[in-house]
């Protein structure tokens, strides 16, 4: 427990800016396809392996290793699609859930076999992090914060600009009737795949800088992760992310309350009340 | 002589996986119910039954100040009886709603659980875990039968084999009782028994109970049998692994769960006699994962019923129609 500290404000808005990624990666995928995807937190950490093993295993600088680790999340998960998920289209969405949980656990220990089971550190020097108004700030969770508002930004313009986003969001709301309309509803499974993917590596990568990289940090994350889609209501995008924000801020603080270790017991909370208060989240309109 | 010994272990580990299981085929096989906190309440009774049981003054740095000197069989009550009410209260916050919830609030569950077992010292031990966990009847044992020296662990073997047999008989009962026919109608489409006047809250709130207990029951016997727990026994990895047992033997079959159960113990222990000189020897733990992971979704694939379920009666291998 400790005494409140703007610090933590701060410190919200960075493990904010990662949720909100998470959950909003998620929920897309959600949206499209109908299932909630357990396998995610393992892109997130592939997606943030791979730029380990390129910035530490093969020398490139980390804006390199980070880009391709990103990018390549995108094709990993259509190709994912194509080997697993998509057998299984014409299942229940507990089939796939299960099969999900299986992917994950596959995933998880591909990368305990090639990348060992330790923490790792991305190649950045450890610095002293400066201190203005009050708060310590690192260059690495400026641009955390920075990079996530672009990328959900740029989001947000794809569905509500491009005609791919607009049949998402069609396709989102009811599948058959975007189906009738004309969309062509399978490649918009591989566009879900390829801009959840990316977003996956990205939250990953970061997940990564923020902290260490471990074959289970994306597991981990999918607590506060799943707290924000619910709270946000499940497959809303936008709920997503504001849950994200949400759930960052508040577990961070909570720390003024509770004992440190127990930060992640909030996600679940919030997941619980959301659940039991709102189930169609804080917008309250759910796709279920 | 040293194989039978080990042969037996495998037999007792098989044994308390298997009451997992049948715990678990009656969350998914019977009920449909998503469950992914398994290993959470196998923790909870483990705990429970050995706080109950191990006072404090005993084990080697015990922080401990909570703990009990009352005998195995209290241990193993109130192991079931406190995993039986965690699994309801957990299940109490979304078995209102659609299945996928109830997968996300067990997720994170199980590891809330975990956490509170590694942080609460006073209460686990935390990280370090808890030793001299008494054993039921050890001082009776080894003993001569004409002739014939039994062993403690054939005699634990004979009471985990009467125990899943016990549980076998109490479980596929109820599976064909009127109560286990409503699970089963509450699997195929919740609406039809809701329309029949049925609370099939109240239902799935019985099987998710049920279902706890029975894990938390497994894990006191695990814990009496190992003489010492700690955290890492009860990673999610655990629960994967039942999941693959449940699935690859076929949902909603309880023969089914324990054949699974035997062949994935039968995975992950005599992998562990191959040299560790082989290539990759030092990754075969992971690598044990990943082949379970892979037969779990092959067997989804190519045969949903499972190796002995019923595909007439299983939902998990049929198109739900919307879900």
């Amino acid at each position: 427990m400790a005494t409140f500290d703007p610090q933590f404000i701060w410190f919200g808005l960075v493990s904010g800016s990662l949720i909100a990624l998470g959950a909003l990666g998620l929920t897309l995928i959600f949206g499209i396809l109908d299932f909630i995807n357990i396998a995610y937190g393992e892109y997130m950490a592939l997606g943030a392996f791979i730029a380990f093993g390129l910035n530490v295993e093969y020398g490139l600088p980390l804006v390199v290793a980070a880009l391709v680790g990103v990018l390549a999340m995108g094709p990993i998960a259509i190709a994912l699609d194509k080997v697993v998920f998509q057998h299984f289209r014409k299942r229940s969405a507990t089939v796939l859930l299960v099969v999900s949980i299986g992917l994950s656990f596959i995933l998880r220990n591909v990368i305990r076999v090639v990348w060992g089971s330790g923490s790792k550190r991305f190649d950045v020097p450890i610095e002293q992090a400066p201190t203005y108004f009050g708060i310590q700030i690192l260059a690495d969770q400026v641009l955390i914060i920075l990079l996530s508002l672009v990328v959900l930004g740029g989001t947000f313009l794809l569905l509500q600009r491009t005609d791919v986003g607009i049949a998402m969001r069609a396709a989102s709301d009811d599948s058959e009737l975007a189906r009738i309309r004309g969309v062509d509803t399978n490649r918009l499974v591989l566009y879900v795949w390829l801009v959840g993917g990316v977003i996956a590596g990205l939250a990953g990568v970061m997940l990564g800088l923020d902290g260490q990289l471990r074959p289970n940090m994306g597991f981990l994350a999918l607590i506060p992760i799943f707290a924000a889609v619910i709270l946000g209501g499940i497959g809303d995008p936008i709920g997503a992310v504001v849950g994200g924000y949400a759930i960052g801020l508040t577990q961070e603080l909570s720390v003024i309350f509770i004992p440190t270790e127990y930060k992640a017991i909030i996600g679940l909370v919030l997941l619980v009340i959301g659940l039991l208060t709102r189930p169609d989240g804080l917008f309250g309109e759910a796709t279920r | 002589m040293a194989y039978a010994t080990l042969l037996t272990t495998v037999g007792i580990i098989a044994a308390i996986y298997a009451l997992l299981a049948i715990g678990m085929n009656m969350h998914w096989g019977d009920t449909g119910l998503l469950n992914f906190a398994h290993a959470g309440f196998f923790a909870v009774g483990a705990y429970a039954s050995t706080i109950v049981t191990t006072p404090t003054t005993s084990g080697l740095l015990a922080e401990r100040t909570v703990g009990f000197a009352f005998p195995v069989v209290v241990g193993l009550v109130v192991a079931a009886v406190l995993a039986a009410v965690v699994g309801v209260v957990i299940a109490l916050t979304s078995v209102r709603l659609q299945g996928d919830y109830l997968a996300m609030v067990t997720l994170s569950a199980a590891e809330i659980i975990r956490l509170i077992v590694k942080n609460e010292s006073w209460l686990t031990s935390g990280a370090q875990g808890i030793n001299n966990i008494p054993r039921p009847a050890a001082g009776a044992f080894p003993l001569q039968v004409g002739g014939f020296t039994v062993g403690y662990d054939l005699f634990y073997l004979g009471l985990m084999l009467a125990i899943v047999g016990a549980s076998y008989l109490v479980f596929t009962r109820l599976s064909s009782s009127p109560f286990g026919r409503v699970l089963h109608a509450i699997r195929e489409d919740e609406d039809v028994p809701r329309a029949l006047g049925k609370r099939t809250a109240t239902f799935k709130l019985k099987s998710f109970g049920l279902g706890a207990g029975l894990a938390g029951l497994a894990g006191a016997l695990w814990s009496h049998y190992f003489f010492a727990i700690n955290p890492t026994m009860f990673l999610p990895a655990l629960t994967f692994s039942i999941w693959a047992a449940v699935i690859i033997g076929g949902a909603g079959s309880y023969a089914g769960a324990i054949v699974g159960t035997a062949f994935i113990v039968g995975i992950r222990q005599v992998t562990r006699f191959l040299p560790s000189d082989i290539p990759f020897g030092n990754e075969l733990p992971f690598i044990r994962l990943i082949l379970i992971g892979v037969a779990l979704i092959v067997v989804l694939y190519f045969r949903p019923q499972g190796l002995l379920g019923d595909r007439e009666r299983m939902a998990a291998g049929q198109d739900m129609g919307g879900s």
